[in-house]
């Protein structure tokens, strides 16, 4: 991944994080990401969809998840702004389930691709926010 | 009016009308505070919520305003969200759920 430099601030990513699958991590996920995105130059538009993505990540792998720990990727360029999040799952991951299709709306809402996956007892959700990002 | 349900992101108070004040975001943390004030407030009269200092709402925070209006369907009422800023909007529009609730003013 490139190196991003904006207003005097150089920065490499990405930035993982290892959140407990609890509710409260969704504002230290959101505060997390804001502030990566700032840092590479996005602007406050953006970085409110940025927000709502890495919210409904955490959504679905907290809510329909096993209570594992949730691995969180975030991957930043000048083009793109990426969330993966990964938990273990060892029970039925419903991706037909009513809250993730709204989950689902979402994303696809204000990201430009979402991938939701459960393969063997990983769930994985990506999210990309590709500039220009989806109209606001 | 007094804060009765509040956590590190959220802030909700009922007004002497009746009207649930909430301040803050409505996450994941906090929908099932918002849920627990809106369940107090229930009954033949509408619901309203005023919504002018929420900055952030995700789909959980809806689900609990769409439970909400769900449920006051089905006693022949409706939820009122007051002064909808921008990022209440916003979801709403995404998700097409608009309609799923009266709309009395707009944040700037």
């Amino acid at each position: 991944m490139a190196e991003v430099q904006r207003s005097g601030t150089t920065f490499a990513g990405p930035v993982e994080l290892r959140l407990p699958a609890e509710p409260m991590m969704s504002r230290v996920l959101r505060l997390a990401a804001s502030g990566v995105a700032s840092l590479s130059g996005y602007s406050v538009a953006e970085i409110e969809d940025i927000k709502i993505a890495v919210s409904e990540v955490l959504i679905a792998l907290i809510e329909h998840g096993d209570g594992n720990a949730i691995d969180v990727r975030l991957v930043v360029d000048s083009d793109a702004f990426v969330v993966e999040g990964v938990t273990e799952v060892r029970g039925p991951f419903d991706l037909a389930h009513p809250d993730l299709r709204l989950c689902r709306t979402v994303l696809a809402g204000v990201c430009t691709d979402h991938d939701i996956e459960h393969i063997g007892t990983m769930a994985k959700i990506t999210a990309t926010l590709r500039r220009p990002f989806p109209a606001g | 009016m007094s804060a009765d349900f509040t956590n590190d992101s959220l802030t909700i108070e009922v007004d002497d009308d009746g009207a649930i004040i909430v301040h803050g975001d409505i996450d994941m943390a906090g929908g099932p505070l918002l849920e627990g004030s809106i369940l107090q407030q229930e009954g033949d009269t509408p619901i309203v919520i005023d919504v002018h200092d929420v900055f952030f709402i995700d789909s959980s925070g809806l689900r609990s305003l769409l439970d909400a209006s769900r449920r006051a369907r089905a006693r022949g009422t409706e939820v009122v969200l007051r002064s909808v800023g921008p990022e209440v909007a916003r979801l709403l529009e995404i998700t097409g759920t608009t309609g799923q609730f009266v709309i009395d003013g707009r944040r700037g």
